[in-house]
């Protein structure tokens, strides 16, 4: 088997450990919202971006990527859940806060973006290898390894929208299904926030370059 | 429906941390294997997140201790 395919595979199988807990430690609202919103929020995100050429971003390596749905690969309907999930975990962990308790929630979701942002670096690293997307642009800033700075803000810009997005949802009084529902319909209003704050951070490094 | 209260036994507790890890593993592992390991980009970032949960972790168990 090809190794990319084994990976591809694993980060599948793992992203289900990370629903199981999600369902025991956090409850069933929670876990539909957040892999149910976030696997929306993967398909039609990296498919908009990987087929608008307006947005002038990037594209999927098919050369590299085994499943696919759409113009994006499958591992792209996980991904962002379940990086955000660690991000959040981990930073509750750290903080010893708690997102939907509201114990110390500014700084949960500013650690968040940090892990997103670490978590930018790993990828971007092993990127570098596996070749997974095709930039469109030539990147005005980049810091150490040659990472474009716009991937680590754009990691932590997600986090800061999909969990500001799931504690909006998560507290409204009603039933569980409409919460989960609502929260999935709001990924149409989450994907072009976050292209904006993209769009924000290019024209600001463009005027530095 | 929450769950926190019925605490689930430590692998599944532990899930998160141990994904982490895997990823970690995979990614720097492949990275030597090709010979492309960038320290500073791929692992030192996340290593920090890994260290500072690792840290917590024991810290409250040494509290819980001394309760």
């Amino acid at each position: 088997m090809d190794t990319f395919l084994s990976l591809e595979l694993i980060a599948l199988a793992l992203t289900g450990l990370l629903i199981w807990h999600s369902a025991s430690t956090r409850g069933a609202a929670f876990t539909w919202m957040f892999f149910l919103g976030g696997a929306l929020l993967g398909l039609i995100r990296e498919n908009v971006v990987a087929q608008v050429a307006a947005l002038n971003l990037y594209s999927y390596n098919p050369a590299t990527f085994h499943l696919w749905i759409g113009a994006a690969p499958l591992i792209l309907m996980v991904f962002w859940s379940y990086t955000i999930y660690l991000a959040l975990t981990f930073s509750e962990v750290i903080a010893g806060g708690d997102l939907i308790g509201g114990k110390r929630r500014v700084w949960v979701i500013l650690l968040s973006m940090v892990f997103m942002a670490s978590y930018a670096c790993l990828n971007e690293a092993f990127a570098g290898i596996y070749p997974m997307v095709l930039w469109k642009f030539k990147p005005a800033l980049t810091i150490w390894g040659g990472t474009p700075a716009m991937v680590l803000w754009g990691y932590a810009g997600m986090a800061l929208i999909f969990l500001l997005a799931l504690l909006l949802v998560y507290k409204l009084r009603m039933r569980t299904v409409y919460r989960v529902i609502i929260f999935c319909a709001s990924v149409i209003v989450m994907i072009p926030l976050h292209l904006l704050w993209i769009v924000v951070f290019r024209l600001a490094t463009s005027a530095i370059g | 429906m929450n769950n926190r209260d019925n605490k689930p036994n430590f692998f599944v507790r532990e899930i998160p941390f141990i994904v982490l890890l895997v990823f970690w593993v995979i990614y720097a592992g492949i990275e030597i294997i090709r010979d492309r390991l960038d320290l500073l980009t791929s692992t030192i970032p996340t290593v920090f997140f890994i260290i500072a949960y690792i840290v917590v972790k024991l810290l409250s168990k040494d509290q819980a201790g001394q309760k």
